[in-house]
């Protein structure tokens, strides 16, 4: 990571995924981090959650086809990366990484509620790519939590903090805290996005 | 002056662009909150063996109608180290200009021996592998008469963010009206396939691609 930019190679463009990226890829494992696998014995620690809601454009209209990424720590506030390999605190049954495909719009995902990291609140980053743009970046959190205040994120949008901070919707039957994150891609009520690039 | 995250551009004739194209600055993210940005694609999300052949639907099946072609390349981060072991996950239209996703509804004519899609992964000089079929380009906007350009979907995990771009051909006429072409500039060059003579017979065509992931956030692959 050096700060001189000058022998860089320079970075192949982002380009659009376009509405065609194959259903195909999808996996129901990646929908749902708090099972493994199915039919197999094994699964993340921690409270389970629904996060629920929409995409959408600057119209008001739902964002068909969008492809949603997510990823978090688990429930011990540790991220599963080549750097945590040997972190105690790595789970065998949870690797963070989730990755959906909205048809409509609305979208569901199920997983465990994300341990707070160190200086940091609680949250899951949302990766978005559809048609129209090629990726979009932004930052979840969790209403109610008392480590929003200073989250330094929160912090850096200002007054466009409650714009990322889902509302908790109850308790499902089941036990699963279900948490409303809308995501409006463009124009009034705009979600704050960040530039992973450029930072 | 003090820093900024980037202006978003529309492409322009890109309906869907318009609508979904965030119009604030992306905001710069906090030294503090840099590593959480980084997603880490689990290996268990690989490839099945016979996908880098997309030229056919299955190993025993017949090719697809038209021009088939090797693309190959390396994966490397903008220090220039190999992405090893990156997820590479591959689409593009048949020889007609046709998706076989459902939602395609261009009335383009659909081939029975071509899927379109598949995963492959880099190696451990971080690099890649496929054959494909010569995407055919396709009228994306008849109203106006605007084509998108031959071009093949590409999807990148691992290394510094995630990626995903699309190779282009060289001298396709419609390349130079592509809205998103159009935001590149000259930038567009990097993103277009440079051709080398196949070393197989079975192939018609052959096309380097090498891709280069951007973004400071190294820190795990280097």
């Amino acid at each position: 990571m050096s700060p001189n930019r000058q022998n860089q190679l320079p970075a192949t463009n982002e380009d659009t995924s376009g509405p065609y990226f194959p259903i195909a890829f999808g996996d129901p494992a990646l929908e749902d981090l708090t099972r493994f696998e199915v039919g197999m014995v094994g699964q993340a620690t921690g409270t389970p959650i629904i996060l629920r809601g929409k995409i959408l454009d600057r119209h008001g209209d739902l964002a068909h086809g969008a492809i949603m990424e997510f990823w978090q720590a688990n429930a011990k506030g540790v991220y599963r990366t080549p750097a945590t390999k040997d972190n105690p605190d790595v789970e065998n049954w949870f690797h963070g990484y989730g990755r959906l495909r909205s048809h409509t719009g609305y979208y569901e995902f199920r997983t465990i509620l994300p341990g707070a990291v160190a200086e940091r609140a609680p949250n899951i980053t949302i990766t978005l790519f559809s048609d129209g743009i090629s990726r979009v970046v932004t930052q979840m959190f969790f209403e109610g939590n008392d480590a929003n205040a200073d989250d330094p994120i929160l912090q850096t949008v200002g007054e466009d903090a409650p714009k990322l901070i889902a509302r908790h919707d109850g308790r499902t039957a089941k036990g699963e805290e279900v948490y409303l994150f809308n995501i409006v891609m463009a124009g009034d009520g705009e979600t704050p996005f960040f530039d992973d690039l450029e930072s | 002056m003090t820093r900024q995250g980037r202006l978003l551009e529309i492409g322009p004739t890109d309906n869907t662009s318009d609508q979904r194209t965030p119009r604030q600055l992306l905001r710069l993210i906090p030294e503090e909150a840099r590593a959480s940005f980084i997603p880490v694609v689990p290996a268990r999300y690989a490839s099945n063996p016979h996908e880098w052949d997309m030229t056919r639907v299955a190993p025993d099946r017949p090719r697809a109608d038209g021009v088939p072609i090797e693309v190959t390349g390396s994966v490397k981060t903008q220090s220039g180290a190999p992405v090893r072991h990156a997820l590479l996950e591959v689409w593009s239209a048949n020889h007609y200009g046709r998706y076989r996703h459902v939602e395609d509804m261009s009335g383009l004519q659909l081939d029975k021996n071509h899927l379109g899609l598949g995963r492959v992964l880099t190696d451990e000089d971080g690099n890649y592998r496929f054959l494909a079929i010569s995407p055919g380009a396709y009228l994306a906007r008849p109203d106006i008469g605007r084509w998108r350009p031959k071009h093949i979907h590409i999807s990148v995990s691992g290394g510094a963010s995630r990626l995903i771009t699309q190779m282009y051909f060289p001298d396709e006429p419609n390349n130079q009206s592509d809205p998103m072409a159009i935001l590149m500039g000259d930038a567009f060059e990097r993103n277009i396939g440079k051709p080398f003579e196949p070393a197989n017979n079975d192939l018609d065509e052959a096309y380097r691609f090498d891709i280069v992931v951007g973004g400071r956030n190294a820190t795990y692959f280097e």
